[in-house]
């Protein structure tokens, strides 16, 4: 009966419950697409924390962590021993170096990293970030036919900085690791897109041929990106880690690695970028907090609603109570119609906020007109598109947290009820 | 042993910076069936001491004893489980659940004594049927008119099986024709379910009918009348 009663009394004041109703499921629309929108972001940072360049774990020694110690390198029969003992799991070398890059009166320090075309395309989908040209890293000849070029490809940044165009020369100077001062005319044959800031500004990729050359350095390599097939891992890493770190003690104990380099080491994405791994929680925080702003806000509706509901009907409470009713049926009775509100509100809100929420995951918000590049925010490049993501779970969390903050709103005119004194409500 | 019993019964509350004595030294009892009004000016404590044998309002001083329970010394939920099972209300303004049909009004006192749904139906159909509305059962309160709500709520009063009921001013929104037929059927439940009905009144009519005339003046009792030929009248 108190149901009944509860669900009949909503109506009494249509326009103002519809009101009521029409703020909550606002609400609800709105952290859907808060939501929705921080989980696109998310999905782009995990996938550019390892998709993009990181992969999901990484192999160093120490001393490269410690120091970027050009000597600290990787054995290359680890490579082959790590993909037959874990056959899930893909492996890109990489080797990285500093070096000063020149083209006609233009200079600037550069971060050399050599990779493995195929092997890194099955690890990561850096190369697959083109703005123009091609992502080739053979040797050419020149244009007289003597001497052999190898391909390289820059950042955007750097290409602009320097005026760099497909097929221009760039002469790169380093200190090779024989202690010889390295230098070689290579050509531009790709330019990425920014995935990375720093590279962006001052990458140069090249192959690991071309590296060697440059460098003399041909004992092994300073990076070995992971690639695991589970993708559970992305989740929780620690397993495949452990596995490759128990693969890595074994290495050792067959032959040890010079103690210069130190240890082994292998750490999964979210080590490798702790400031993703941070913003990753930070964001899981934020839809709490912004949920809890909106929908506190939108719950105002509902204070006031219940407020006004608890005064005009004051004096009908008084006669309910000098009937009989007890103050708890009372308080029931007021909170049972708050919740059908919020209810009803959270239907509401659910359904538009899964329409608006897969109509922004399709289409998103285009920032291309005016960043083409993307926007470069905390450290991470995202796509000039800025898309949701749905997830149907929002609608369940957003749908609750607006019932509970709705609930609290109420018990205030609840409390009212309870604190009626039937003699002075009727006088 | 009387069914309601008031022993030196006081109330004084503060309006201000003045204190306002409404009841001063009540004794009274009143007997099972008895049909009595409580006549006086505005302002001579009608209300109040109906809110008080009602266990709406507390006494100053005094006690107050109905069916043998002093409700004076009751806690609120058990003033609450009281109201709920021994006594019957009947206010000025109607005052039915707005939402809810004559049936339903009549059966919600019912529902919160628990009682089963097919029970309270019967009971709840029989009570409309006494106060002839039984064509009209399933219309809300704003279907209906004042006199036809009023009847409702005596209905509701009666249903629920209290010892007594109280009924403030229960005519005076009421028509001359409406309030008599109000009456009669208020007087004829009272003998036939052998019901208390204590009502305040200063409408000459529930007077003429009253069995027991209660005067009150500043909150003293001034007059105790028995009008035993009136009932033989009927």
């Amino acid at each position: 009966m108190l149901l009944f009663i509860a669900w009949r009394n909503i109506w009494r004041n249509p326009v103002r419950s519809l009101l009521t109703i029409a703020a909550l499921g606002g609400g609800v629309v709105m952290v859907i697409l808060y939501a929705a929108f921080l989980e696109g972001m998310t999905r782009q940072m995990v996938q550019y924390a390892t998709e993009i360049s990181t992969g999901q774990m990484q192999l160093h020694r120490q001393s490269f962590v410690d120091d970027q110690d050009l000597y600290a390198t990787l054995p290359w029969h680890y490579i082959e021993r790590i993909e037959r003992r874990l056959p899930e799991v893909v492996a890109a070398p990489r080797l990285y170096a500093a070096g000063l890059a020149s083209a006609g009166d233009n200079s600037s320090g550069v971060m050399i990293k050599a990779i493995d075309p195929l092997r890194e395309r099955r690890v990561t989908k850096m190369l697959d970030h083109l703005r123009s040209g091609e992502a080739r890293f053979d040797a050419v000849s020149s244009n007289e036919g003597v001497e052999r070029r190898y391909n390289v490809v820059i950042g955007t940044q750097m290409a602009r900085n320097m005026h760099l165009n497909i097929g221009d020369e760039l002469v790169l100077i380093t200190q090779a690791a024989d202690g010889s001062i390295g230098n070689a005319l290579f050509r531009i044959g790709g330019v990425l897109r920014p995935v990375e800031p720093n590279f962006d500004r001052m990458g140069v990729l090249m192959s690991i041929e071309a590296y060697q050359q440059l460098m003399y350095l041909e004992e092994g390599f300073h990076e070995l990106a992971l690639w695991t097939q589970d993708l559970t891992a992305l989740e929780q890493p620690q397993q495949p880690q452990q596995h490759v770190a128990s693969l890595l003690t074994e290495l050792h104990a067959e032959q040890p690695l010079d103690e210069l380099g130190g240890a082994a080491m292998v750490r999964n994405w979210r080590q490798l970028t702790p400031a993703i791994a941070d913003m990753l929680e930070l964001s899981k925080a934020m839809v709490i907090i912004v949920g809890f702003i909106i929908v506190g806000l939108a719950s105002l509706g509902m204070l006031n609603t219940m407020l006004m509901a608890v005064h005009e009907r004051t004096h009908e409470f008084g006669i309910l109570l000098s009937i009989g009713m007890s103050r708890w049926w009372l308080l029931l009775m007021v909170l049972f119609e708050s919740l059908f509100l919020a209810l009803i509100s959270a239907v509401i809100g659910s359904i538009a906020g899964t329409f608006v929420a897969r109509y922004f995951e399709q289409y998103g918000i285009d920032f291309s007109g005016s960043m083409p590049d993307g926007y470069d925010w905390g450290g991470i490049v995202f796509e000039p598109v800025m898309r949701g993501h749905f997830e149907p779970q929002h609608l369940l969390s957003s749908s609750l947290l607006m019932i509970t903050i709705a609930m609290l709103a109420s018990l205030i005119p609840s409390w009212r009820t309870v604190r009626m004194k039937p003699a002075e409500v009727l006088r | 042993m009387p069914l309601l019993t008031l022993e030196g019964l006081g109330k004084r509350y503060r309006q201000g910076e003045v204190e306002v004595t409404a009841l001063h030294d009540v004794n009274l009892s009143v007997e099972e069936g008895e049909f009595a009004a409580l006549v006086g000016p505005s302002g001579s404590g009608k209300t109040t001491l109906l809110n008080i044998i009602g266990g709406l309002d507390s006494p100053s001083s005094g006690r107050v004893h109905l069916n043998g329970i002093d409700i004076t010394a009751l806690s609120e939920s058990e003033l609450s489980d009281f109201r709920l099972l021994q006594l019957g209300f009947i206010f000025q303004a109607y005052n039915l659940v707005p939402v809810l049909s004559a049936l339903e009004n009549v059966e919600l006192v019912m529902v919160m004594q628990g009682r089963h749904l097919h029970e309270r139906r019967e009971r709840a159909e029989h009570y409309l049927q006494l106060v002839g509305l039984e064509s009209m059962m399933h219309r809300r309160p704003a279907a209906l008119s004042g006199g036809q709500q009023q009847r409702v709520a005596v209905a509701r009063a009666l249903a629920a099986g209290p010892r007594l009921v109280l009924a403030d001013e229960p005519t005076a929104n009421l028509d001359s024709e409406n309030a008599t037929a109000l009456l009669d059927i208020m007087h004829r439940l009272s003998h036939e379910e052998k019901t208390t009905f204590i009502f305040s009144t200063h409408d000459p009519r529930v007077m003429e009918r009253a069995e027991r005339i209660i005067t009150l003046r500043d909150g003293v009792v001034e007059g105790d009348e028995r009008i035993e030929q009136h009932r033989h009248g009927q």
